[in-house]
C-alpha cells in the first residue's frame, strides 16, 4: 500500500468527479483563466515597457547638460565643457545634436541624433542593437543607421539613400550603414542616427554649440556629487542624471500599472470570494458525501487529498492556460486589449511590437495570488467538515 | 470474529442541554460466525449499538474487544483503520453515491487502501456478478432499481472481505420479496464463515432461520424477557 498508489487512486476518484460535474467545472476554470490572463498579460507589457526603458538607460550617459533660457532649452555652448576641468571625477564630456525632423513627403517626424561616437565610452554598443549592417567608422561622414519606420518610408520611396533637407531646402543624402532591431522600436523607430558633424550641417548648427553635453563619470558613485559641481559651475544649465531619467520612467510606468494592477487585483478578490463562497458553503450532498466515504473507512486526510486535486487541476490548469493566453497575446498581437488603456503609449508607436521576457518572479507572484487562495478556499471548508465525526450519515432516512 | 461489550454507556452531547443517553451499561456477547439480531422500538438504541461495534465512534465509557482486541480507548484514526480491514457495513438508506457508478460505489472502501485499478476492478467483478448486477456496472447508482442498490451496498459492504457484516434495519425500505432475498443473501455470507449483526424490528428479520439470537433492547438498555 504505497502512498503514490493511493494519491493515484484519489487523483483518479476526483478526475470522475470533475468529469461529473463538468460544466460547472468548465465555467470556473474560464473564468479562473480570463482573470490570470489578463492580470498576466498586464505584467508582461509592464516589464516589457519598463525593460525597454532600462535598455536606453544603459546606453544613456551618467550626465547630461542642458542650457535652458526662459524655461526652454537652448544651444550649450562647447566652451561650456571647459568650465567641467576642474570638476575631479569627470572622465569626459562629448557634445550631442540632435533634433526632429518633419519629412514632408511621407508626414513622419523623425529624431535625428548626432553623436561624436569615437569619444563615446558606450558607442560600441550601438551595434548590438543593430539589426542589419553595422555602425561605420566613427568620424566617417555621410552614413546612418536608421530605425525601422524609417527603413519602410524608404522602402515605400524606392530609394536605397536617405535624402534630407536642411532648413534651406537644399538636400543631403546619407548611405544606410545599418538599421536597428525591432526589440528598441519603442527608442529607436524613428530614429536617424548620424555623425555629429553631419548633424551639424544638417540643422545648420554652428560649430562652437551642441543641443546638450553628456558628461561621463568614471566612479558610479560620485555621480550625485559631481552632479552637484556641475550644477553650481553653470548656474543656467540644468544637470540631469541618469537616476533622474530612470525615476521618471519609472512614475509614468508605474502609475499606469498601479492603477491597472489594482483594477485587475479588484478583480482577483472578486473572483477568490466568488470561489470562497462556492467552496465554503459545502453543499449537502457534498456534505452527505464525505460522511459517507468516512463511513466507508476514508480518512479525513484522503478527503482533504480529493479536494487538494481538485484545487490544483481546476486553479493549475487555470494558471497555466491564463499564462499561456497572456503570453500569445502579448508578443504576437501586440497586447492589443490593452491598447485603450495605455493610450499615451500606442500614441507614441502604434505599430509597436514588445518582446516579453518571462520572468518567474512574476508568474510566482499572480500564482500565490490566484492559486493558493483558490486551493485554500477549496479545501479548509472541507477540512472542518472532513474531521467531524462521520455517524452523520448513519442512522435514519 | 468474537465481539465483547462490557458495561458500554454512550452519551450524545455530552454536558449540553439536549444529553441524551443513548445507551446505559450494555454487555453483550456475540460469538464468531454467528448471526445476531438486534430488535427494538425506534429510538432504542439499536443504531447506537451498531455503530460502537462497527468502529464508528467510541463509547463513552465501558469496554469494548473485537477478536480479542481492546478497541475502547483507540484514537479516531485506529478506529478508522480497523474499520476498514474488519467491517463491512450495510446502511438503513443504504449511502450509496447517486452520482457514480455501480462499480465506483462498490470500489470506494478500496480507494484509499492504494490497491491498483485492475484489482479493485476484478474485485467489484466478481461480487457485481454475484449478486447479478454486472449489467449495470456503468450505470449512475441514482438510476437503478431499489433491489439492486440494496445489492449494490451488499457488494460494497463486502469488498474488502470482511469478517464481520452489520446491518442497519436493512429490510425498512423493501419489500418482502426483497427482504426474503437480503436475509437469503445473509444466510449465504454466515455460510462462508461471516459473523453478521442486523438491527430490526421486521419479523421477517427476527424470525430468519439463520438468525441465532435475538437480543430485544429498551431505552438504550438490554431487556432480558
Ligand atoms: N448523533 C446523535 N446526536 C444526538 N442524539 C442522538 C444521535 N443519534 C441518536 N441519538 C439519540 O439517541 C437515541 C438512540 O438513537 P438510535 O441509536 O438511532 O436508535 P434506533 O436506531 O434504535 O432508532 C435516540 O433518542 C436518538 O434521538
Ligand atoms: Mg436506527
Amino acid at each position: 500500500m504505497s502512498v503514490l498508489a493511493r494519491h493515484l487512486n484519489i487523483l483518479d476518484h476526483t478526475l470522475s468527479s470533475l468529469w461529473r460535474r463538468r460544466l460547472k467545472n468548465l465555467s470556473v476554470l474560464l473564468v479562473f483563466a480570463g482573470v490570470i490572463f489578463l492580470i498576466a498579460s498586464f505584467q508582461l507589457v509592464t516589464r516589457a515597457l519598463t525593460e525597454t526603458a532600462e535598455q536606453a538607460l544603459v546606453a544613456a550617459p551618467e550626465i547630461t547638460i542642458q542650457k535652458m533660457s526662459a524655461g526652454r532649452q537652448v544651444a550649450v555652448p562647447l566652451a561650456y565643457s571647459e568650465k567641467l576641468s576642474g570638476i575631479f571625477g569627470i572622465r569626459r564630456v562629448v557634445p550631442r545634436v540632435w533634433g526632429y525632423y518633419f519629412d514632408e513627403v511621407s508626414g513622419a517626424n523623425y529624431t535625428v541624433l548626432g553623436l561624436e561616437r569615437d569619444r563615446m565610452p558606450a558607442s560600441g554598443q550601438l551595434d548590438l542593437v543593430l539589426d542589419q549592417g553595422e555602425s561605420p567608422a566613427p568620424g566617417r561622414s555621410g552614413a546612418a543607421l536608421i530605425g525601422r519606420s524609417v527603413q519602410q518610408g524608404l522602402e515605400r520611396k524606392g530609394g536605397s539613400l536617405l535624402s534630407l533637407f536642411r532648413p534651406d531646402l537644399s538636400m543631403v543624402s546619407f548611405t544606410v550603414a545599418g538599421v536597428f532591431k525591432e526589440e528598441t522600436d519603442i527608442l529607436t523607430n524613428d530614429l536617424i542616427v548620424l555623425d555629429i558633424d553631419d548633424a551639424r550641417d544638417l540643422f545648420l548648427v554652428p560649430e562652437d554649440v551642441a543641443t546638450d553635453l553628456c558628461v561621463y563619470v568614471a566612479n558610479q558613485r560620485e555621480v550625485p556629487t559631481i552632479a552637484k559641481k556641475i550644477a553650481d559651475a553653470l548656474p543656467d544649465t540644468r544637470v540631469v542624471t541618469r537616476a533622474q531619467i530612470r525615476k521618471t520612467y519609472q512614475v509614468v510606468f508605474g502609475w499606469r500599472s498601479g492603477f491597472a494592477s489594482v483594477c485587475l487585483l479588484t478583480a482577483l478578490a472578486a473572483f477568490v470570494i466568488f470561489a470562497w463562497d462556492k467552496a465554503s458553503g459545502l453543499s449537502p450532498e457534498e456534505r452527505r458525501e464525505i460522511s459517507i466515504l468516512k463511513l466507508l473507512g476514508w480518512e479525513t486526510r484522503d478527503i482533504l487529498a480529493i479536494r487538494l486535486w481538485e484545487g490544483i487541476l481546476v486553479a493549475g490548469l487555470a494558471f497555466v492556460l491564463g499564462c499561456t493566453l497572456a503570453y500569445i497575446h502579448v508578443a504576437f498581437f501586440g497586447a492589443s486589449l490593452f491598447r485603450p488603456v495605455m493610450v499615451g503609449w500606442s500614441v507614441i508607436s502604434p505599430s509597436l511590437r514588445l518582446a516579453p521576457t518571462v520572468q518567474l518572479s512574476q508568474f510566482l507572484l499572480i500564482f500565490c495570488f490566484s492559486v493558493l487562495p483558490y486551493m485554500a478556499a477549496t479545501v479548509i471548508p472541507a477540512w472542518s467538515c472532513a474531521s467531524v465525526p462521520a455517524e452523520s450519515a448513519l442512522g435514519g432516512v | 470474529m468474537l465481539i465483547e461489550l462490557e458495561h458500554v454507556t454512550k452519551v450524545y452531547n455530552q454536558g449540553l442541554a439536549n444529553e441524551v443517553t443513548a445507551l446505559r451499561e450494555v454487555s453483550l456477547r456475540i460469538d464468531d460466525n454467528s448471526m445476531v439480531c438486534l430488535r427494538g422500538a425506534s429510538g432504542s438504541g439499536k443504531s447506537t449499538l451498531l455503530s460502537i461495534i462497527g468502529c464508528v465512534f467510541q463509547p463513552t465509557s465501558g469496554r469494548v474487544a473485537i477478536a480479542g482486541k481492546q478497541l475502547s480507548r483507540l484514537p479516531d484514526r485506529f478506529l478508522t483503520l480497523h474499520r476498514r480491514r474488519y467491517i463491512g457495513f450495510i446502511f438503513q438508506n443504504f449511502n450509496i453515491l447517486p452520482a457514480l457508478s455501480v462499480e465506483e460505489n462498490i470500489m470506494l472502501p478500496l480507494v484509499p487502501l492504494g490497491m491498483r485499478p485492475m484489482v479493485m476492478r476484478e474485485k467489484a467483478a466478481v461480487l457485481m456478478e454475484r449478486f447479478g448486477i454486472s449489467h449495470r456496472r456503468r450505470f449512475p447508482a441514482g438510476q437503478i432499481s431499489g433491489g439492486e442498490l440494496q445489492r449494490t451496498a451488499i457488494a460494497r459492504a463486502l469488498v474488502n472481505d470482511p469478517p464481520l457484516i452489520l446491518a442497519d434495519e436493512p429490510t425498512a425500505h423493501l419489500d418482502s420479496r426483497l427482504s426474503h432475498e437480503f436475509m437469503d443473501f445473509m444466510a449465504d455470507l454466515k455460510a462462508a464463515g461471516k459473523t453478521i449483526v442486523i438491527t430490526s424490528h421486521d419479523a421477517l428479520v427476527t424470525e430468519h432461520k439463520a438468525v441465532d439470537r435475538v437480543i430485544d433492547i429498551r431505552d438504550g438498555r438490554i431487556h432480558v424477557s
